[in-house]
């Protein structure tokens, strides 16, 4: 590429003396060394004086907000890993976008970031930044700064990122450091202390000549601090989900990649064409389901919805459970009706299948108003605990679950429900469990669906 | 999978209930097929990624709740801004802040039509069920790049949590149109924000491919650079309302159910839409007159369509999961008419029940269960008499 191929030749808008002209100058050397093309070529700017600075790069531009700057640039950077990134943002913007930055060099994400660091917010009148030194004179500061100043590459530096550079508006080599950046495959940055003419630099006394012994009393100096060796996050993406370059390349001409619409492969019930005896219900039906965590309550509820789509019906599930694991509650409420079903709701329930103690707390005040016609079917030992009104059922649920599989105790409840109420064939319900279940867990479910209907036939 | 059809190949997304199991599904879904996954370090950096991915040439998706919603204000103004299609999924949960984060509602529809400064033009679309939320999510990428703006769908915790019957092939017949990128030719200048009459809606061309392309948050002109000019910036503002305004009769989605006599009629949206059905069914049935308007598309609120299902009525009956939002909007056009809200905000779904009380008192009465008892003995006879079949009343 020829010299000056990368610049829009615009004067510069920034006050006169300040380092954010100079600072354009490097990365612009550095792009004409690097030598991609401007189309893949993205200058992505943060907010402040320093994100004018797209306007002087004739490469794609990308002004964002505030502090999000990263974002944009790894967005870019993992819809086209070809492209290159350069993000040129201030010391605002790692203040506001802390968490992005740190997040970004964790990944290892292959963007270059630019950081003109002049300690303070020079376009809103000179405010205090997170690397403003203790003791700075700012506006919001007046009598001193009382925080301790980032140390932008001793924070990054831990994250293992390919490239940790520090260096000033006044060093020469500034050029060639960004392009050492630019050639490195992963996350890269560059802390370049800058002079802001309009606030800190006047207030504070920083000039060309105090900036070094600034650096030394800061304990931060210049030149290359860390470099990495871990692999660049969109490469590392690409090999551990095995895509294929032709997919993962751009969408150069704006048509997204191809999608193979015939591997759409579902997870999902396809029970349409199971040989199943449908069912004789005539109306809606509610059920609730109300155990413990790690009873299998969710895919016992998901197996007698299942069951009723095999035989004809509709149905619909909704789960309540905690956010915790294996503890506490968890309840399905299940609809099944021979006509599509607009409410999903059940204000009334017909059936409950109460398995445990904390199923029956989680019912709670439903309990007590229960109508006639609902149906409890309750582990024996807790039937006591159900409020007369509805038609009780009391059954061995646990112990018949423990001859057979403990975690199948929700199927068991299942089977009971199905053969009590007569919803539908039991054997929709075991060819549900086929079609979700892998075969071992199937088995042990279809054997738990017919335990608990034998429960029922056993009443006589 | 509507996603997935509609060719989307990017989701940034931050885990939050009840929207996670999109992140999930996108992660088992896109990988395979060339598409990027990634979860961002918060819902402000997954809509940012979109952005970029977006400017690359993907087609981009993000999903969170209202918390996410609340950060993803800012960018949302930035997608408007640059004019970057996106789609944006709201999975609603109760609240404000964290709320009740695992139970559903309807309360971020004036926010997802206000929710970013400026005040520019929303889309917003309200599934009702599983095949709504098919069909509309892929209908959002289309609109998305047809007006080269966000699209919300927004869903809600009892719409995007709850399992039911779906036939996914039908909806894939059903979905109309196909997605189209409108891409710029690669020879010749590009302005990124072209238009003619304000309505219009240039073409994209994606950072990496045939011409160099600048995007920006501050107002600018067609090619992308900053200005100050109060003409150019008023016309650009023209631009990016009137590009959906103008064109807000392309975007009506409604389910009219009218009935000729009505004087009462029901505007509902959501998953409220169900138990409104089972109202309108029951009032009916008893031998009420009553039209139902079901509303897909909130955002640009279909103004004739509702002024002429009000026209022959006098009372309209707004049931919502919130403390009433969408009725602002139909007691703007209701002139006179008797609008009656019906909110609930507790977590639970209104019941038909509660609707059908507030579409006539007269009609709202509770039967006695007729039909037989639950069937009882091994395999016994099947249910004829329900409690759930007269829920909520």
């Amino acid at each position: 590429m020829s010299g000056g191929s990368y610049s829009t030749e615009e004067s510069y808008s920034f006050c006169p003396g300040c380092g954010h002209a100079r600072i354009v100058a490097y990365l612009e050397e550095a792009l004409r060394g690097f030598g991609a093309s401007p189309e893949d070529v993205v200058v992505v700017t943060d907010i402040g004086c320093v994100g004018l600075a797209d306007r002087y790069f004739a490469t794609n531009a990308f002004h964002g907000l505030h502090g999000r700057s990263i974002t944009y640039a790894t967005g870019l950077k993992l819809a086209n890993p070809r492209l290159t990134v350069v993000v040129v943002m201030g010391d605002g913007g790692t203040g506001i976008g802390a968490a992005h930055l740190l997040a970004a060099a964790r990944r290892n994400i292959g963007i270059t970031v630019v950081v003109a660091n002049n300690f303070n917010y020079g376009m809103t009148g000179g405010q205090h930044s997170t690397t403003s030194p203790e003791g700075a004179l700012t506006s919001t500061t007046p009598r001193g700064n009382l925080e301790t100043p980032l140390d932008l590459l001793g924070t990054l530096r831990p994250a293992r990122p390919s490239f940790l550079a520090r260096g000033t508006v006044f060093d020469d080599g500034m050029g060639s450091l960004i392009l050492r950046a630019l050639r490195t495959d992963g996350f890269s940055l560059i802390d370049i202390w800058d002079n802001c003419v309009a606030y800190y630099a006047r207030r504070n006394q920083l000039t060309r000549k105090t900036i070094h012994a600034f650096m030394e009393e800061m304990g931060m100096p210049g030149g290359v601090i860390y470099e990495g060796d871990r692999a660049e996050y969109t490469q590392a993406w690409r090999e551990q989900y095995g895509v294929p370059n032709h997919l993962s390349s751009v969408p150069v001409d704006g048509v997204s990649s191809a999608v193979d619409l015939t591997d759409t492969e579902s997870a999902d019930l396809n029970l349409a064409d199971a040989d199943i005896e449908g069912s004789a219900l005539e109306v809606k039906v509610g059920i609730v389901i109300a155990g413990s965590a790690g009873q299998k309550i969710r895919s016992a509820a998901t197996i007698l919805g299942g069951g009723a789509i095999a035989s004809g019906l509709w149905a619909t599930q909704k789960n309540d459970y905690p956010i915790t694991v294996r503890t506490g509650p968890s309840a399905a409420e299940v609809v099944l009706s021979p006509h599509h079903i607009n409410y999903t709701g059940i204000e009334d329930p017909d059936v409950i299948l109460v398995l445990s103690e904390d199923g029956l707390s989680y019912l709670g005040r439903r309990l007590s108003s229960l109508s006639e016609h609902c149906t409890v079917y309750v582990e024996e030992g807790l039937a006591g605990q159900i409020p007369t009104g509805p038609r009780i059922i009391p059954l061995p649920f646990e112990s018949t679950a423990k001859t057979n599989n403990r975690s199948a105790l929700a199927a068991v409840g299942i089977g009971a429900v199905l053969a009590g109420e007569g919803l539908y064939p039991v054997e929709a319900a075991v060819e549900a469990a086929r079609e979700i279940q892998k075969e071992s867990i199937a088995r042990v479910t279809a054997k738990s669906l017919d335990a608990g209907a034998l429960l029922i036939s056993g009443m006589g | 999978m509507a996603a997935v059809d509609a060719g989307c190949d990017f989701f940034a997304g931050y885990p939050i209930t009840p929207a996670t199991s999109i992140l999930h599904g996108m992660m088992n879904e896109l990988p395979g097929r060339g598409g990027v996954v990634i979860q961002g370090e918060d819902e402000i950096s997954s809509i940012g990624m979109c952005i970029g991915a977006v400017a690359a040439g993907r087609r981009a998706m993000t999903a969170s709740s209202g918390p996410g919603m609340s950060l993803y204000s800012e960018n949302i103004g930035l997608a408007i801004m640059g004019e970057m299609p996106l789609v944006i999924v709201n999975v609603q949960r109760q609240g404000p802040a964290t709320g009740s984060a695992t139970k559903g509602a309807d309360g971020d529809v004036q926010f997802m039509r206000w929710g970013t400064s400026g005040g520019f033009p929303m889309i917003v679309l309200s599934p009702e069920n599983v095949r709504d939320c098919y069909l509309l999510t892929f209908c959002a990428f289309r609109w998305a790049e047809r007006f080269r703006c966000p699209v919300i769908v927004a869903s809600q915790k009892e719409v995007g949590l709850t399992r039911e019957v779906f036939d996914l092939e039908e909806a894939r017949e059903s979905r109309g149109p196909e997605v189209v990128r409108r891409k710029a030719p690669a020879d010749g200048a590009y302005l990124p924000h072209d238009f003619v009459h304000h309505a219009d809606v240039g073409p994209l061309s994606p950072m990496g491919g045939s011409h160099v392309v600048r995007f920006t948050t501050s107002m600018h002109d067609k090619r992308g650079w900053l200005t100050k000019d109060p003409e150019e910036i008023q016309d650009m503002m023209e631009h990016l309302s009137r590009k959906v305004t103008d064109c807000a009769e392309e975007m009506v989605v409604v389910d009219e159910d009218l009935q000729e006599g009505a004087e009462t009629l029901v505007v509902v949206y959501g998953v409220t839409a169900r138990a409104a059905r089972d109202a309108v069914d029951l009032a009916r049935e008893r031998g009420g007159l009553v039209s139902l308007l079901v509303v897909k598309c909130l955002y640009p609120v279909p103004e004739a369509r509702l002024r002429r299902a009000m026209a022959e009525t006098r009372r309209v009956v707004c049931p919502e999961m919130n403390q009433g939002q969408y009725v602002h909007e139909i007691s703007r056009l209701a002139r006179g008419r008797k609008v009656i809200p019906v909110n609930k905000m507790n977590t639970e779904l209104i019941s038909p029940g509660e609707i059908l009380k507030r579409i006539s008192a007269d009609l709202f009465q509770v039967d006695e269960v007729s039909g037989t008892g639950p069937g009882s003995g091994s395999g016994g006879g099947a249910r004829t008499g329900s409690g759930c079949d007269r829920d909520g009343l």
